[in-house]
C-alpha cells in the first residue's frame, strides 16, 4: 500500500504577480498511508504549495496530481479533506450548523457529522456559535471538517498554530490517531518535534525550495556514539585504529563515533584500559532540528 | 448544483444580514405609509398634499414601488457585498472551494440562493405594504379594493429585477475588492451619487446629444421601468421594453463578470 503515491509534484511553481517565486520547481511524492511532513520555515512556500495541491491557487509552471487527479478536480477533491491556514467558518452558525453547510457543499451524509464531531470531541460545545470558539475548538472544527468526506487524503497546514502546549499535545494526538491505517496523512509545520513526533517522512522546504525529502530516520542520519575523554587526542587515535578514520568526527570537545550505541562498553573498556579517562559517553543522535537549520541555512536561535 | 444550493441555504436562511435587510424593507415600507398618512389626515401641515386615497389598497404597488427604489436597491447592494465580501474576510471561501463541486457550480448556487433571497424581500416589501394599505382603508371605513393581478406582477416583477440588479453589482463589487466593506462603500456612492451626477453631466454635454449614453445607466432605467407601472403625468424617455432589456443585460453582464473573477483568480 504504501509504494503507490497519493501526492506527486513534478517542477511545481509559483511566481507571483509582484514578482516573488513562492515556491520552485517542487518535486514532492507522498506515499499511500504515510503520514508526511511538510516542513520549513514561515515564508519557505508551504502553504503556497498546500494551496496549489487542492487547487486555490494555479500553479505557474509544472504539474501535480494529487488522489489520482489535477489539483482542484472535482474527483480529486472529493477524496481529499483539508485544512489550509486558519479554519474558515461562518461566525453567525453554530459549530454543527457550519459542519452541515460543508456536508452538504461535498454531497455528505448529514449523519457523518456527529461521527466527526465525536472524533474530534466537540459534540458537547458543538451547538454554540463559531465566533465564540477558542482558538483550539476551531482548529479542531476545521479538522473535523476536512475528515467529513472520510478522505484517502488529509492536507492539514500547520493545525497546532496558535495552540497552547495542551491545545497542540492534543491536536499532535488527533492527527496520529487520524493517520492510523491507510489514510495518508500531510501536515505542514514548522515545528520540527511535531513532525518528528507524527511524520513517517519528512519533505524539508526553504526558500520555496524542496531541499530535502526522505525518512525521519534517515534525514537525522545514522545512529552513534559521543566521547568525551582526557586526553582526548588519544582517545582519537585508539578509537580511529578500532573502528576507522571515517566512523570518527571531532566537534565541541568530544568525538562523535559512528558506531551502534551497544558498543560503548566496549569502547570504555578499551579507553580505560589505555589509560584514558572517560568523562562522558552516550548514545548520540543528531536532532531533527539541527539537520533543519542545516538544510535550510537558518541560524539556530535566531 | 443541488448540493450546492442546499448547502447555501443552510448558511443563508438565518444569515443576519438578510433578516436585518428584510426588517428594514417592513420597516421602511411602513414609516413610508405611517407618514404619508399622517399628511393625509392633517392637511396643511406641510406644503406636500397627500391624498388619503392614494394610500388604499388599489394602489398599494404605487407606494411600494416607491419604497423599493432607491431605498430597497441600496440595501440590495449592502446585501451583495456583505454576501460576497465575507467569504473572503471570513476564510470561508477556501472551505467551500475545496468541497468538489467546481467554481461555477458553486458561483451558480450563490447566485439562486441569492435571487432567492431578493425574492423573498420583494415579497416581504408587497406583503407589508398591502396589509398597511388595507389597514388604513378599514381605518378610514373604506371598501378594501385591490389593484388587477397583472399590475401586482408587474410591480413584483419590477421591484425583484431591481433588488437583483442591484444586489449582483454588491457581488461583484465584494468579488472584485475581495472584502465587503469597502464593496458596500463603493456600490452605495455608485448609486446615491456617481450615477447621478454622471447622468447630469452627459445630459448637459452638446445640449444634450449624448443622452442616449445616459439612458444606458442602471438608475435611469429602473426609474423608467418603475414609471411604466405607476401613474405619470411625464412619459418616461425610455421604453418599458428597454428599460427591462438593459436592466437584465446588467444583471447577466455584472454575474458573468463576477463569475469569471472567482474561476480564474487565485484563492490566497
Amino acid at each position: 500500500m504504501q509504494n503507490t503515491t497519493i501526492v506527486e509534484t513534478h517542477s511545481l511553481s509559483k511566481r507571483y504577480g509582484n514578482g516573488v517565486l513562492a515556491v520552485d520547481s517542487v518535486d514532492m511524492s507522498v506515499r499511500r498511508g504515510e503520514v508526511y511532513g511538510f516542513l520549513g520555515p514561515n515564508g519557505a512556500g508551504k502553504t503556497t504549495t498546500l494551496r496549489m495541491l487542492v487547487g486555490l491557487i494555479r500553479p505557474t509552471s509544472g504539474t501535480a496530481a494529487v488522489a489520482g487527479h489535477a489539483p482542484g478536480d472535482p474527483a480529486g477533491l472529493a477524496r481529499t479533506g483539508s485544512l489550509i491556514e486558519a479554519p474558515g467558518f461562518y461566525p453567525y452558525l453554530s459549530g454543527r450548523e457550519n459542519l452541515r453547510v460543508v456536508a452538504d457543499m461535498a454531497s455528505v451524509d448529514g449523519r457523518r457529522v456527529e461521527e466527526v464531531l465525536d472524533v474530534v470531541e466537540l459534540r458537547s460545545r458543538a451547538s454554540r456559535k463559531f465566533g465564540t470558539y477558542s482558538t483550539g475548538m476551531k482548529q479542531r472544527l476545521g479538522v473535523a471538517a476536512a475528515m467529513l468526506k472520510d478522505p484517502d487524503l488529509l492536507i492539514l497546514d500547520e493545525p497546532t498554530n496558535g495552540l497552547d502546549p495542551q491545545g497542540m499535545a492534543e491536536m499532535r494526538k488527533l492527527i496520529k490517531d487520524i493517520g492510523q491505517g491507510d489514510r495518508t496523512v500531510l501536515l505542514s509545520s514548522h515545528l520540527l518535534g511535531e513532525v518528528e513526533q507524527i511524520c513517517d517522512r519528512v519533505g524539508v522546504i526553504s526558500n520555496g525550495r524542496l531541499v530535502k525529502q526522505s525518512t525521519v530516520q534517515d534525514l537525522i542520519g545514522e545512529e552513534g556514539v559521543l566521547v568525551r575523554a582526557q586526553p582526548i587526542d588519544r582517545a582519537q587515535e585508539l578509537l580511529t585504529k578500532m573502528f576507522g578514520i571515517d566512523a570518527i568526527s571531532r566537534q565541541d570537545g568530544a568525538i562523535h563515533l559512528k558506531t551502534k550505541p551497544e558498543n560503548s562498553v566496549q569502547v570504555n573498556r578499551m579507553l580505560m584500559a589505555a589509560g584514558v579517562d572517560v568523562s562522558e559517553l552516550r548514545p548520540f543522535e543528531r536532532s531533527l532540528e539541527e539537520v533543519f537549520f542545516q538544510l535550510t541555512g537558518e541560524k539556530q536561535g535566531s | 448544483m443541488i448540493a450546492t444550493i442546499k448547502s447555501e441555504w443552510r448558511k443563508n436562511r438565518f444569515r443576519p444580514a438578510f433578516l436585518v435587510g428584510s426588517g428594514l424593507i417592513a420597516g421602511i415600507t411602513v414609516l413610508i405609509y405611517s407618514g404619508n398618512w399622517y399628511l393625509a389626515t392633517h392637511p396643511g401641515k406641510t406644503e406636500r398634499v397627500v391624498s388619503l386615497a392614494s394610500l388604499y389598497p388599489a394602489h398599494f404597488v404605487d407606494n411600494v414601488l416607491g419604497a423599493g427604489f432607491p431605498l430597497g436597491a441600496a440595501m440590495a447592494i449592502v446585501l451583495g457585498a456583505l454576501f460576497a465580501g465575507s467569504e473572503y474576510s471570513w476564510g470561508t471561501l477556501k472551505t467551500i472551494l475545496t468541497q468538489g463541486p467546481g467554481r461555477m457550480t458553486t458561483w451558480a448556487g450563490r447566485v439562486v440562493v441569492f435571487a432567492a433571497w431578493m425574492g423573498i424581500m420583494t415579497v416581504v416589501l408587497f406583503v407589508v405594504g398591502g396589509s398597511y394599505s388595507a389597514v388604513i382603508a378599514s381605518f378610514e371605513g373604506q371598501a378594501i379594493t385591490w389593484p388587477e393581478l397583472e399590475t401586482v406582477a408587474k410591480g413584483f416583477g419590477a421591484i425583484w429585477l431591481l433588488f437583483a440588479v442591484n444586489g449582483a453589482l454588491g457581488m461583484t463589487l465584494g468579488v472584485l475588492i475581495r472584502q465587503s466593506a469597502a464593496a458596500l462603500g463603493v456600490g452605495l456612492v455608485y448609486l446615491l451619487s456617481v450615477e447621478i451626477i454622471a447622468v447630469r453631466f452627459i445630459d448637459t454635454v452638446s445640449n444634450g446629444d449624448y443622452k442616449w449614453i445616459g439612458n444606458l445607466f442602471m438608475g435611469q432605467n429602473a426609474n423608467a421601468l418603475i414609471s411604466s407601472i405607476t401613474p405619470s403625468a411625464i412619459a418616461p424617455a425610455i421604453s418599458a421594453q428597454q428599460a427591462l432589456l438593459v436592466l437584465a443585460a446588467y444583471l447577466v453582464g455584472l454575474l458573468v463578470v463576477a463569475g469569471g473573477l472567482l474561476r480564474l483568480r487565485d484563492v490566497t
